[in-house]
């Protein structure tokens, strides 16, 4: 199925009689339990876009591209810079901004700006039993009302089918430079990337791979003020090693965007989690995680592992504070470990009463996060 | 904020002045978030929205205070904080003042309240009296924990171990100034005080008089009515107020007055608010005249070329008194003159807190007065500072009783930085004999 | 306004409940004496006033969970209540209600600069949060106008903004993790110092629900290191279309202001009569806020001059140094006590998009004109938050009801143009029947489902956010 409008997609909702598998652009694998495809791609269109007001609502299905392509042109982008699953999943099709939303999928930049769930402003949705629901708006504040925009964002499409989302964007950047440490230990790197996130110069992304041994931390803005904040960050870096500036727009967007697919992974045998953490807890977990080699990102609160095929990471772990989410394996792997992080037992209460509050035939995404 | 007197009660002067008070405020709650009873307790009915609230209450409906609403205004230290954080310009000063003298009228409080009040209007506003009593309390003190009132424990307490002998300078007199004369001036040289600590009249005539004042002790002066004032003892603090205001207005009426020197700023407070306590009633003219030129020493000091001195190695902690930043808004005066004098200024965390003295509420309230001492004592040690200065004998006295760094009144360092002696207290901590304790 | 009717017999068993509450807390911390109950009968919204049943200071989690338990088990309503500075209403109590103070949930717990976070009792005050943290050059980013006294706990209930979130956003983007105590006295947390849910975000979803799905008691909050410097520059304009247009026109140059704040004429006048900030008299006056290193400053300011010059301003005043910047700072900061000053006030929250401006700020004045009271408009540009402020007197019989009428004129026309009803003090009791006119039954219904889930009983704050018909079915259901 694959509605053309909203209301065609409150029909199909409504007319379900068994699970149905929703889905955006295809671009990452989610294990729901049987059932039809129900596709958003054909519901596209930006609806709206008003640079001044720094804007954005487009249907759920719109290309992230078409999305792009459209802020470039006003010299604005989607701050939160959503990953490409595509490489490390080896997977194809086109990112769709619904499926964005769905997943919460955010890039290095989440660090400073947020993760897509800070830039949403509103989103039209149906729910389970085909009712066509709207939560939030389109400007900036809103507080009206419980923040259902939210709970849809990251709800793996288990609460509704998104129809309409609605995004604030940000101006673009004139300028953009990474500063390279080299040599450092994981718990100096993650040191490092706290310094610097813990300065007054902005730091938008902060990454770590350790198997080259380079500590990258990224500045972006006007031109003056990026070479006066490199300078002044290699100055407090100073006891980390002597940090080598890379400036320059295009190499610092490459280097970023390899750092955000994990294309290090892509073509690796082994499974890939992605791990949530306070930063400075991220190095000893790393230690006993039993991975074959990671990657910091956020500060080293985003930590992604290569792991060995069907070893459980969590098991390797033990009980810790975050979580982690099991991005790509087998299928064999995929039925014997969830791949969402279990959560505490009221928690997992309450989620399951919401998920039958607004999907009470339990037709969305039956299995996942579950 | 709405109130419902009617226009019957608008015509007594004082309830008309409540309710343009009360219909300034909106209700915000800004000033829960300074106000010391409010931090300690934890309880909008001990903090000044909470008090206006009951306040509105018994005022409008001409209610019989009750035990509870006594105790949550009772509980005010009248430090005004409320005030200078209020944006709406509620004047909490005169609404408390109203409703205390409401209170002391139409609430009977249990005997032993009525006592330990009436004792401390007979005592502390008079020198000679306090003396008597503090040399009591010094025998008294071996059997404190045997008193069954925690305040009057608190009391014995409290009293100094050494009593300076009487300072002549306190008597009426002038002092011929020691430059070429700027201004003439009256120092009130207050009540409490000089019983306590005959140091700072000393230190701040030596000051002025080496600035070029010509300084008067005037005839008759004496307590500013602070004291019963706020315990809505309004008879009373009407009648020292008075004779203030005669003795000044006819110093003022013969060789002329520039100003009123005030060195203890609780007192300050009130005196520059005699204008508004006489309004309507025949001394109003005077009173208001008596209010338009009284100043803190400090202020005075502004004016009169402090000179400038080498830096000292010696870090002084300046407290705020709360009389002084909130109730007269003076902020920046002392530290700049101390800064000037040469000495290094550093100031605690919450500077705005009151340290709980507040007149006599140590006395009357010493579980929360002790409190707020303990915060005020740790914030300013904090610092590491050699000595701590502050305007106002309250202050000194309950800070000082914390801590063994010497506590000395802002005027004695500016005395000693421009030629004075050394301030007694700084003297005896380092002979390890400790004043003011 | 109409509240539930309160439960007669609830009310009557007053004196067992506090019997029973006063053996569940430290002594001191149960009022029930009725006229100390007055005092916490409304915040800071005082058109409605209702005193609680009796009221709980609790001191810790333990003890909020302790007095959820009873009243669960009691089936009492509870109100929570942080530092009662709503503009809303949001604690306003009902008479069969206990009212749960936060006010003595005041410390902080743990700071961490290297992860950048500090957590703190719920009942601390936003200012203190940054108070607890700036020695070390950090600060905690939302700053309501109120931040001075107003609790996190109120800030999480709800998710509130301030004036420079054009940046930093609101409260929901600096909450990392929270301890909550469900409506049954189950403690749980949420979050942490990580990011991100590993599951539904329900830290968004408790972000701003008002005090209906439970008690927070402890909160996460992200720090950041304060920029090195920040300068306004202050422009007036003769016409709010042109104001509108200059702040379009900064947004689309890639400028991203920390703060654009708007005042028109009235507002103008009042505060200089007040503050006396030196401010031209026009008809819309800019502050708009840049952050940074001098040179970054310098940088984006002359950019924004450029701009704002293009437009024929009446003024064009760059702060040249700290006191110049506090002066243009003045006015602003005293606009609402100078407001407070001259009249009662009621003020309004709607955002519109930014676009928007000049037309509503045209039909506002011609609303009020019909209505015959005055408003005065103060607020964030930037991100098109509005605060109308319409100036009455609450002793005139008969203006407060003009005012309401007024108020709810203004926020319909803020929802047509496409904004919303509140964009940072919340629904609370004062929006509460307008509901409707920015959401569907079938909205309302899906935000009720929720409040089910969390609170099956709807005995927290239940007489908020929804009109009492559409919650009606709910709560009936409930019982």
């Amino acid at each position: 199925m694959s509605p053309i409008s909203e209301y065609e997609l409150a029909e199909a909702l409504a007319g379900a009689h068994g699970p149905l598998r929703i889905r955006g652009g295809g671009t990452r694998t989610l294990d729901v339990d049987g059932g039809d495809t129900l596709s958003t791609g054909q519901m596209t269109g930006i609806t709206l876009h008003e640079p001044g007001a720094l804007t954005l609502v487009a249907k759920a299905g719109t290309p992230v591209s078409d999305i792009r392509a459209a802020l470039r042109a006003e010299n604005q982008r989607l701050a939160f810079e959503p990953m490409d699953h595509r490489p490390l999943l080896g997977t194809t099709g086109a990112p769709t901004i619904g499926g964005v939303v769905a997943g919460n999928v955010s890039g290095p930049r989440r660090i400073a700006v947020g993760a897509a769930r800070d830039f949403m402003l509103g989103v039209r949705f149906v729910d389970g039993t085909g009712r066509i629901l709207k939560n939030g708006g389109r400007v900036m504040k809103n507080v009206t009302g419980y923040d259902l925009v939210r709970l849809l964002t990251g709800s793996h499409g288990t609460l509704g089918v998104l129809s309409e989302v609605s995004l604030k964007v940000l101006p673009d950047v004139d300028a953009a430079a990474t500063l390279l440490l080299s040599g450092l230990s994981d718990t100096q790197a993650v040191k490092a990337l706290s310094a610097g996130l813990g300065s007054p110069f902005e730091i938008t992304g902060a990454a770590h791979d350790p198997e080259a041994g380079e500590t990258r931390l990224r500045i972006e803005g006007f031109a003056n003020s990026v070479t006066y904040r490199a300078g002044r960050l290699r100055d407090l870096l100073a006891p980390f090693g002597r940090a080598e500036v890379q400036e320059g727009k295009a190499g610092t967007a490459e280097t970023w965007a390899a750092i955000r697919d994990v294309t290090d992974f892509a073509d690796r045998a082994g499974d890939v989690w992605r791990l949530s953490v306070k930063p400075s807890d991220a190095p000893a977990l790393v230690a006993r995680s039993g991975a074959e080699t990671v990657r910091y990102d956020w500060g080293g609160g985003l930590v992604w592992l290569l792991m060995p095929e069907g070893v459980d990471l969590r098991a390797n772990l033990g009980p810790f504070k975050g979580h982690a989410t099991l991005i790509r394996a087998d299928e064999e792997t995929r039925r014997a470990l969830p791949a969402f992080q279990p959560e505490n037992p009221v928690l997992a209460r309450l989620t399951a009463e919401l998920r039958a509050k607004f999907d009470p035939r339990g037709v969305l995404n039956p299995g996942v996060m579950a | 904020m709405q109130t419902n007197f009617s226009a019957e009660q608008l015509q007594d002067p004082g309830t008309a002045r409540a309710n343009e008070i009360l219909r300034a405020c909106v209700h915000c709650g800004f000033c829960t978030a300074t106000c010391p009873t409010y931090q300690v307790l934890g309880d909008e009915l001990d903090s000044p929205r909470g008090r206006i609230y009951l306040m509105k209450d018994m005022l409008e409906n001409e209610r019989v205070p009750d035990e509870k609403t006594v105790t949550h205004i009772d509980r005010c230290l009248s430090c005004l904080a409320c005030m200078t954080t209020c944006p709406s310009g509620v004047h909490y000063m005169h609404l408390v003042d109203h409703a205390r003298d409401y209170i002391e009228r139409h609430y009977d409080r249990p005997w032993s309240d009525r006592a330990l009040r009436w004792i401390l209007s007979k005592i502390l506003p008079y020198p000679m009296r306090f003396r008597l009593a503090l040399l009591g309390a010094r025998i008294g003190r071996p059997f404190a924990r045997l008193m069954p009132d925690a305040r009057l424990r608190a009391m014995l307490e409290m009293a100094p171990r050494q009593i300076p002998p009487v300072s002549r300078n306190d008597d009426p007199q002038t002092f011929a100034p020691e430059a070429p004369r700027k201004k003439r001036v009256a120092l009130m040289t207050g009540c409490a005080q000089r019983a306590l600590n005959t140091d700072i009249n000393d230190a701040t005539i030596r000051l002025l008089t080496r600035l070029g004042c010509e300084v008067v002790v005037a005839e008759g002066a004496g307590c500013c009515g602070a004291l019963t004032h706020h315990m809505g003892k309004t008879g009373e603090s009407h009648a020292t107020a008075a004779k203030n205001i005669r003795a000044w207005v006819a110093e003022m009426d013969g060789k002329g007055l520039d100003a009123i020197v005030i060195n203890t700023s609780g007192c300050g407070t009130t005196v520059k608010d005699y204008g508004h306590m006489f309004r309507g009633e025949p001394l109003a003219e005077d009173a208001a005249r008596v209010s338009a030129i009284a100043r803190d020493v400090s202020e005075v000091l502004m004016e009169l070329d402090l000179p400038e001195g080498a830096p000292k190695d010696l870090t002084v902690a300046y407290h705020a008194a709360c009389s002084l930043q909130h109730g007269q808004q003076i902020k920046t005066h002392p530290k700049d003159l101390l800064k000037r004098a040469g000495f290094s200024i550093v100031e605690p965390a919450d500077a705005h807190l009151c340290c709980g003295s507040a007149g006599t509420y140590n006395l009357m309230q010493p579980a929360i007065s002790k409190q707020l001492k303990d915060r005020k004592v740790q914030t300013l040690e904090a610092a590491t500072p050699d000595v701590i200065a502050a305007g106002n004998i309250g202050c000194m006295m309950q800070i000082g009783g914390g801590t063994d760094v010497p506590v000395v009144h802002t005027a004695e360092l500016l005395d000693w930085a421009t030629g004075g002696p050394k301030p007694p207290a700084m003297r005896a901590a380092q002979t390890g004999v400790p004043i003011l304790r | 306004m109409e509240m539930p009717e309160p439960d007669a017999d609830v009310v009557s068993r007053k004196g067992h409940l506090v019997e029973r509450l006063q053996n569940a807390l430290p002594p001191g911390a149960v009022i029930h004496d009725t006229t100390e109950l007055r005092a916490y009968e409304c915040d800071a919204l005082t058109a409605y006033t209702c005193p609680p049943l009796c009221a709980v200071l609790p001191t810790s989690t333990e003890e909020v969970a302790a007095v959820l338990r009873i009243c669960h088990d009691e089936g009492v309503p509870v109100v929570p209540r942080g530092a009662g500075t709503s503009l809303a209403g949001g604690a306003l109590a009902t008479a069969d209600a206990v009212m749960l103070g936060t006010a003595r949930l005041n410390a902080v717990i743990e700071t961490n600069y290297d992860d950048r976070y500090i957590r703190v009792q719920s009942g601390r005050t936003n200012l203190s949060v940054t108070g607890a943290v700036e020695e070390r050059g950090f600060f905690y980013a939302p700053d309501p106008s109120s931040q001075l006294a107003c609790a996190i706990a109120g800030n999480i209930a709800m998710n509130s903004g301030g004036a420079h979130c054009l940046k930093y956003g609101v409260t929901t983007n600096n909450l990392l993790g929270v301890t909550m105590v469900l409506v049954d006295g189950t403690v749980t947390e949420i979050g942490g110092a990580h990011l991100d849910a590993g599951g539904l975000d329900l830290l968004g979803l408790i972000c701003g629900s008002e005090g209906q799905l439970g008690v927070v008691t402890e909160a996460t909050l992200r720090i950041l290191h304060k920029p090195e410097g920040a300068r306004p520059v202050l422009m007036g304009y003769d016409s709010s279309e042109v104001a509108g247009q200059v702040v379009n026109d900064i947004i689309k140059a890639g400028v991203l202001p920390v703060a654009i704040e708007f005042m028109d004429r009235p507002c103008i006048e009042a505060t200089e009569a007040f503050a006396k900030a030196g401010y031209p008299m026009c008809e819309a006056l800019l502050i708009v806020e840049v952050e940074g290193s001098d040179a970054e400053i310098d940088e984006q300011l002359g950019l924004i001059m450029q701009i704002a010059a293009r437009h024929d301003p009446v003024e064009l005043r760059e702060a040249k140094d700290a006191d110049e910047a506090g002066r243009i700072w003045l006015g602003r900061k005293s606009a609402f006590g100078a407001m407070g000053q001259i009249n009662d006030y009621m003020c309004l929250d709607g955002t519109i998009p930014v676009s928007e401006l000049p037309f509503v700020l045209r039909r506002i004045a011609e609303l009020a004109q019909e209505y015959g009271l005055a408003v005065a408009n103060v607020f964030h540009a930037g991100d098109g938050n509005m605060h109308p402020l319409i100036l009455y007197n609450a002793n005139t019989p008969g203006e407060q009801e003009k005012c309401e009428a007024l108020g709810a004129d203004i926020l319909r026309l803020c929802v047509e143009v496409g904004g919303c009803l509140t964009g940072e003090h919340g629904v609370g009791i004062e929006k509460r029947d307008l509901m409707l006119v920015q959401y569907g039954p079938d909205d309302l219904d899906a935000q009720m489902a929720v409040k089910d889930v969390f609170d099956p009983a709807w005995l927290l704050n239940a007489a908020k956010v929804f009109p009492l018909a559409a919650s009606k079915s709910h709560r009936i259901a409930a019982e």
